[in-house]
């Protein structure tokens, strides 16, 4: 299985069962690794790739929220809106959103993926500008072009950071199955594809499955090609 | 990392004061002025960053996607050094981009409503998704050394209310950037130069020409 199609689901609050190991609102503002953050689902070791593999990160998307507006008073004001939650806005001096406020930030080795305009890194990409679930409602604005590689050797992560502290149903502060979750979509490739990946890489090809067919390709025609008989005579 | 894709996110909520250097917990909506474009980089309201944004000797970016709140009567315009760059036909100043043109989040109400069930004036309006009638192609080149700015604007004559009023705005709006860095940057100058669009595939495109040319056996002279 040289090339495939992968895919990871975090949920903050399927946790062990153990205490602590579900998302709460003391996590706010913090980054939480969503392979072993210790919250939510997690996996056994960080995520990394080994010698013969080549790992490209496709998409990223985490809970999306919504920005709004209350016009006077004697309007309903209502704690949730398709789906999110937060408190009553003018009970909590003007929280107007709904949703976690969450982002999500790759970790390539220690360095992180995305930064502000001054170079300093920032919390990730918006649950709002690449939504999980995506729906009519929450649609994405971002798409990973160029993609993110992880060439054999390195580790990687992936962390969820939220800022809303009340997004919990009916605005509580702790919170449910679906309202803090994260997906990452990315192509492993293995063996001597991930060699044929590192070419591809040296070349300056971009890493997709059609490009690495296309020089699979171009080695068999290379291989299939009658030799050129040198004439001693 | 020589490209890498960027995206930056402005509110007008801030935990403490009016504004904060990136996102805070439980952040609350601050007034925006209505008619008077706001910086959300160093604007001094809601989330901002700790100096203009600009690019190095070895920087190039190019703006792929700007947006904002559909409600409010939001629009986002794009300033590089001193130039604004949305203009009107008669070369006046304009707000830019309106957020109804260019949604963000894309799907969201048109009037912000916050509650799905409100009977009185704040009625989501079933459907009331608001897609982009706007893309920004060509993209926007910022060049080595430059400075630029996304402007926020409210056309509402009383801007964007916020604070423990019995009436408040959330307003947002999104950049989406590539950063070209190092070699990548120069590349992207040179195809700038020979007038070819600069994007990931067309800088890996100039890549594989110089190995090309590299690999390819010199000719001897004959004597």
């Amino acid at each position: 299985m040289a090339m495939r199609s992968q895919v990871y689901e975090w949920d903050g609050s399927k946790g062990s069962g153990a205490a602590g190991s579900t998302l709460t609102s003391n996590d706010a503002g913090k980054s939480v690794s969503i392979f072993i953050g210790g919250k939510g689902n997690n996996i056994t070791k960080p995520a990394e790739t080994n010698a013969t593999q080549f790992i490209v990160i496709e998409e990223i998307a985490s809970t999306p929220s919504y920005f709004g507006t209350t016009a006077s008073t004697g309007s309903s004001i209502g704690t949730s809106v398709r789906g999110l939650n937060g408190i009553a806005p003018l009970t909590a001096a003007g929280q107007t959103y709904r949703g976690p406020l969450a982002y999500t930030q790759i970790v390539i080795n220690t360095t992180e993926y995305f930064l502000d305009p001054d170079n300093i890194a920032n919390s990730g990409v918006p649950g709002a500008a690449s939504p999980f679930p995506r729906s009519v409602n929450f649609q994405p604005s971002f798409n990973l072009h160029p993609t993110v590689y992880v060439l054999p050797g390195q580790t990687f992560d992936v962390r969820y950071t939220f800022y809303n502290t009340t997004h919990g149903t009916g605005g509580a502060a702790t919170y449910s199955a679906g309202q803090d979750m994260c997906f990452v979509k990315y192509t492993l490739y293995d063996g001597p594809d991930s060699l044929i990946a590192n070419r591809l890489l040296e070349m300056g090809i971009t890493v997709n499955p059609g490009n690495v067919d296309w020089y699979k390709r171009s080695l068999l025609s290379a291989a299939s090609a009658p030799a050129l008989a040198t004439n001693g005579a | 990392m020589a490209m890498r894709s960027q995206v930056y996110e402005w509110t007008n909520n801030s935990a403490t004061g009016t504004s904060s250097i990136r996102q805070t917990v439980d952040p609350i909506a601050q007034t925006v002025s209505g008619n008077k474009k706001t910086d959300i980089f160093i604007g001094g309201i809601g989330s901002n960053i700790t100096k203009p944004a600009e690019t190095n000797a070895t920087q190039f970016v190019v703006i792929e996607d700007v947006a904002t709140s559909a409600h409010a009567a939001s629009a986002v315009q794009v300033r590089i050094n001193t130039t604004d760059y949305f203009q009107n036909p008669d070369v006046t100043d304009q707000n830019g981009v309106p957020g109804l043109a260019s949604p963000y989040p894309r799907g969201t109400t048109s009037n912000g409503a916050i509650s799905d069930n409100d009977t009185a004036d704040l009625v989501v309006i079933a459907g009331d998704n608001v897609l982009p009638s706007f893309s920004l192609t060509p993209e926007i080149y910022v060049l080595p050394g430059q400075t630029y700015s996304v402007l926020y604007t409210s056309a509402q004559d009383a801007g964007v209310t916020g604070g423990k009023t019995v009436s408040c705005t959330s307003v947002a709006c999104f950049v989406k950037y590539t950063l070209y860095d190092g070699p990548d940057s120069l590349i992207a100058n040179r195809l700038l130069e020979m007038g070819i669009t600069v994007n990931p595939s067309n800088v890996d495109w100039y890549k594989r020409s110089l190995l090309e040319q590299q690999s390819m056996p010199s000719t001897g002279g004959v004597a």
